[in-house]
C-alpha cells in the first residue's frame, strides 16, 4: 500500500515537474525573442537535445551504445536538403523524409545488431565514416566537399515565420516534444517492458517468446528516424551543409555528454542535459576560458558520473527532497 | 508431443549429450535425473533452443524445430525455467508475466495471469515489488509463473527445488503436484532428489555422461543396478 501511495505521489510530482519544464520551454524563450544570440543558442541546444534523446532511446530501450549517430544526423540533413533543393519537395515534408532517409541508412546497419558492447559501438562508428565519404564523393547529388548552400529555409505559416529564430525554436521544440511523447508511450508499452527486461538477461526474455533481434532493430530504426529529422531541421535552419559538418563527430559526442549529464535513463534528462550543458558552455565557460572551454564540461561530466551516475535530474530531486525533509523536521 | 531422436550436443571435444532419444506426451510428467555434468541442463537447452544440437532431430507436435530460434519455440508452446532464476529484474511480478504472455501468445489475458499468480502464491507480491527484491522461494515461483504465463504445452523445470529451505520446498512440492492437472501441461523436470521425482513423475529418464542409460517407471528405474552405479559410482 505504501509503495502504491509513493508511486502515485511520485507520478504526481513528475507530472508537475514536467508541466513546469514545459511552461519554461515555451514561456522562457519568449522573454529572449529579440535576442538573436540567445535564441540561436537555445535552438542549437534543442538540436543537441533531439539527438541526445534519440541516442538515449537506443541506449535505454535498445541497450546499445552508439558512437555513430552523426551518420543519421548527416543522412537526414542531406536527404531533406537534396529533396527540397533538387526535387522541389516542400520543406516540412522533406523534414519527415529526412528521418526516413536516416531510417533507410540504419537498415544497412542491421547486420551489426548481432554485435554487442564496444563491437557494436565501433561498427556503427565505421558506418558514420562510410556515409561521410559517400556524401563527399557523390558530388552530383551532394555538392561534394564544397557542400550545399542556399538550402530552402523553414516556411512561413500564417502569422508565424518558422525561419525566424523564435519560429525555428518552436519547430525544434515541437519535434523534440513529439519524440519525447513517442518515447514515453513506447517505454510504457509491452515492447518497452520487454526491451527493459532484455538488458538484464536477453535469454530470459527470448525463452518467453520475445524476438530480441527484431525489437533491437526497431529501436535502431526509430532512433535513426528521430535523429534524421533533427538533422533535417538543422539543414534548413542553417541553410548550408558540407560533409565534415554534417557528419562531424561533435554531433554524437556533445549529445552523449548531454544525455549522460542530464540522465540518459529518463526521458527529460537528455534534453535538460543538452540545454544546461550547451548554455553553460557557451554563456559561461566560453567567456571564462575562450579557448579550450570544453575542458570544464569534461570535468563537470566526470563529477556528475562520480557523484550522481543517474544524472542531473535525479541529483536535483535528491537535493530538493533533502532540503524539504530538513525544513519539515525544523518546523516540527 | 516432444520427440527427441538421437540428439547430440558437442562443445569442441566434449560430448555433453550423446544420441539421446526420448518421447514426452502431453499427459506425461517425466523426471530427468543423473549426476552433475550428466548433460541434463544441456538437453533442456537443446530442446528450448539455447544451444543448437550437433546431431539428431527434435520434433514438437509434429514440427521439426531443430533450427527454430528460442522465441519461436516459446511461441510453439515450450516453456522453461532456469536453475538460477532469471527474472526480468526491473519489472514487477505482474509485468514479468505480462511480457511472457504477450510475446508468447500475442495477447494479454488478465484472468489467466491472475490464475497463475494465485497458483504460484505470488498474487500479493504482483504489483508491489520489482523482481529484484524477491526472496529465493519467490524467485523460483516467479520462474514457474513466467513459464506458465506463456501458456505452454510442455514445461521444462530445471531444479526448481534446489536451494530452498524445508518449508519452502514443501510448499513448492504442493504446487508442483497440482501443476500438471491445473494447467494441462506435459512436464519434464530435472531434480536430484529421488523421493521428489518418485512422488511427482510417471516416468524417469536417467542420463550418465550424456547418454540415456535407463527409462521407465520410477520404482523400476531406481532399482536398476546401472542407475545405482551411475549415482554412487560403485
Amino acid at each position: 500500500m505504501q509503495t502504491t501511495k509513493n508511486t502515485t505521489k511520485n507520478t504526481t510530482m513528475s507530472k508537475t515537474s514536467l508541466l513546469a519544464l514545459l511552461a519554461l520551454c515555451v514561456g522562457g524563450p519568449l522573454l529572449f525573442a529579440q535576442d538573436h544570440y540567445v535564441m540561436s543558442l537555445l535552438v542549437a541546444s534543442m538540436v543537441i537535445g533531439g539527438i541526445a534523446l534519440s541516442w538515449a532511446l537506443l541506449g535505454n530501450l535498445g541497450g546499445m551504445i552508439s558512437f555513430g549517430h552523426a551518420a543519421f544526423f548527416g543522412v537526414g540533413a542531406y536527404t531533406s536538403a537534396v529533396l527540397s533543393m533538387k526535387f522541389g519537395v516542400p520543406v516540412l515534408a522533406a523534414l519527415l523524409l529526412g528521418g526516413v532517409g536516416a531510417l533507410v541508412a540504419a537498415l544497412a546497419m542491421l547486420p551489426v545488431l548481432r554485435l554487442r558492447g564496444p563491437y557494436f559501438a565501433l561498427a556503427i562508428l565505421a558506418y558514420a565514416h562510410i556515409f561521410r565519404i559517400l556524401a563527399t564523393e557523390w558530388t552530383s547529388m551532394t555538392g561534394g566537399s564544397g557542400g550545399l548552400s542556399s538550402i530552402p529555409p523553414l516556411p512561413t505559416l500564417p502569422g508565424l515565420d518558422l525561419s525566424s529564430k523564435i519560429g525555428a525554436y518552436f519547430v525544434i521544440l515541437f519535434i523534440v516534444l513529439v519524440f519525447a511523447v513517442i518515447y514515453a508511450r513506447l517505454r510504457e508499452s509491452h515492447y518497452g517492458l520487454a526491451l527493459r527486461a532484455m538488458h538484464e538477461s536477453e535469454d530470459a526474455t527470448r525463452v518467453v517468446g520475445v524476438n530480441s533481434v527484431v525489437l533491437k532493430g526497431m529501436m535502431l530504426l526509430l532512433s535513426a528516424f528521430m535523429c534524421g529529422v533533427v538533422g533535417a531541421f538543422n539543414a534548413h535552419y542553417i541553410s548550408f551543409l558540407e560533409p565534415d559538418y554534417a557528419f562531424s563527430a561533435l554531433w554524437v559526442t556533445i549529445p552523449i555528454v548531454a544525455a549522460i549529464f542530464g540522465g540518459y535513463r529518463s526521458i527529460s534528462g537528455p534534453v535538460v542535459g543538452a540545454v544546461v550543458v550547451y548554455l553553460l558552455d557557451q554563456l559561461v565557460f566560453k567567456n571564462i576560458i575562450p579557448s579550450g572551454h570544453q575542458l570544464v564540461l569534461g570535468v563537470l561530466l566526470v563529477a556528475m558520473i562520480v557523484f550522481s551516475p543517474d544524472g542531473l535530474l535525479p541529483l536535483l530531486r535528491k537535493l530538493f527532497k533533502g532540503k524539504f525533509t530538513r525544513s519539515k523536521h525544523a518546523a516540527t | 508431443m516432444l520427440q527427441l531422436d538421437k540428439v547430440s550436443v558437442r562443445f569442441g571435444g566434449l560430448t555433453a549429450v550423446n544420441e539421446v532419444s526420448l518421447e514426452v506426451g502431453s499427459g506425461d510428467v517425466v523426471g530427468l535425473v543423473g549426476a552433475n555434468g550428466a548433460g541434463k541442463t544441456t538437453l533442456f537447452n537443446a530442446i528450448s533452443g539455447l544451444v543448437r544440437p550437433t546431431g539428431g532431430a527434435i520434433r514438437f507436435n509434429g514440427a521439426d524445430i531443430l533450427h527454430a530460434p528460442l522465441h519461436r519455440r516459446a511461441r510453439l508452446g515450450i516453456g522453461r525455467t532456469f536453475q538460477i532464476p532469471q527474472p526480468m529484474h526491473e519489472l514487477t511480478v505482474r509485468q514479468n508475466l505480462v511480457v511472457a504472455q504477450r510475446f508468447a501468445t500475442g495477447r494479454v489475458d488478465e484472468r489467466k495471469i491472475a490464475e497463475v499468480l494465485a497458483f504460484t502464491g505470488l498474487a500479493e507480491k504482483a504489483d508491489r515489488d520489482a523482481a529484484s527484491e524477491l526472496a529465493l522461494t519467490e524467485l523460483k515461483a516467479l520462474e514457474v509463473a513466467k513459464a506458465l504465463a506463456t501458456q505452454p504445452k510442455l514445461l521444462l523445470l530445471d531444479e526448481v527445488l534446489a536451494g530452498l529451505e524445508t518449508n519452502g520446498k514443501r510448499r513448492f512440492m504442493q504446487m508442483l503436484k497440482g501443476l500438471h492437472e491445473a494447467f494441462a501441461v506435459g512436464i519434464v523436470i530435472i531434480e536430484h532428489d529421488i523421493e521428489t521425482i518418485s512422488q511427482l513423475c510417471h516416468r524417469v529418464a536417467v542420463l550418465n555422461f550424456g547418454q540415456l542409460i535407463a527409462e521407465g517407471k520410477p520404482a523400476q528405474v531406481f532399482s536398476d543396478p546401472a542407475v545405482i552405479k551411475s549415482y554412487t559410482g560403485a
